[in-house]
């Protein structure tokens, strides 16, 4: 419950720091540019494309990895980073000739500097339908605590 | 054989169903790989996200269309990064002739859809004997 506006500002600047460190940790994730115009819907955006938000009691990595089976991603927690390995293997079928390519064969690395208060034993990840989700539980010590008011 | 790819602008479009929606969710085209070898054409395409059962594929009039619709996501905003929106794919091809329309089939595989279209026996390469 808020008891008053410097409470609000508090969470507002958390979350915005938060925010801020995780833009810088994604910039300088590592960056294989697929090739084809339509592949490219967001310019400048390695792949896979990746969205992160965050519930109440984890971190949500999504990754939209079509094509890829468990098999062909590796997801690991070093050094204090996630990180998400893989190859999309898109190539021509023997045989066939092309007439529009825009999936192009892609190996990737993708690394995410995790926030101290992630628990890094926890995490776990899980493929469907194209699309990586990792979820990073909260580390205890960063979940809202209700504390009972005794009364003295 | 040539193939044309026509792809519907993104949001407002006039298909009855979006109308039906509280707000209209934004549709793209997918990103999408065509080849051809003597038996048939194979188009496949990135649908990450959507279900099997989630992916409408008509042909009618020489037009192969692909309806594929995601389930909303839920408490995903604010994103603290967001790379890739919630969205939907459509996208049309116009099928030339000499396709078995009624032997073409479709199968959904990690995130992308499979479309094999069979060509019709009367256009497939023959060798043709020469005595």
């Amino acid at each position: 419950m808020l008891t008053g506006w410097r409470d609000f500002d508090d969470t507002l600047r958390a979350i915005d720091l938060l925010q801020r460190r995780l833009d810088r940790a994604f910039d300088q994730w590592a960056e294989p540019y697929p090739q084809g115009e339509r592949a490219r819907r967001r310019p400048r955006t390695a792949w896979p494309p990746t969205n992160v938000f965050e519930t109440k009691e984890a971190f949500v990595v999504k990754a939209e990895v079509p094509g890829l089976a468990e098999g062909d991603v590796a997801v690991s927690v070093e050094d204090e980073a996630l990180v998400v390995r893989g190859e999309r293997k898109s190539d021509v079928p023997e045989g066939y000739t092309v007439h529009l390519r825009e999936r192009s064969p892609v190996a990737f690395t993708r690394k995410l500097p995790l926030p101290a208060r992630v628990d890094s034993d926890a995490v776990s990840a899980t493929l469907r339908d194209g699309v990586l989700t990792i979820t990073l539980p909260k580390a205890k010590e960063a979940l809202p605590r209700q504390i009972a008011v005794k009364a003295g | 054989m040539s193939m044309s790819t026509t792809t519907p602008n993104v949001s407002n479009a006039s298909n009855g169903s979006l109308a039906q929606r509280p707000h209209q969710r934004q549709v793209v085209a997918p990103p999408v790989d065509v080849f051809e070898n003597g038996d048939e054409l194979l188009i496949i395409a990135d649908i990450p996200g959507v279900a099997a059962d989630s992916v409408d594929l008509r042909f009618e009039n020489d037009t192969l269309t692909l309806d594929a619709r995601r389930p909303p996501a839920k408490g995903e905003s604010p994103a603290l990064v967001r790379e890739f929106d919630d969205l939907d794919f459509q996208t049309t091809f116009r099928i030339p002739a000499g396709i078995e329309t009624g032997a073409i089939r479709a199968e959904t595989k990690n995130g992308t859809l499979v479309v094999h279209l069979p060509k019709a026996a009367a256009a497939k390469p023959r060798k043709i004997e020469v005595r």
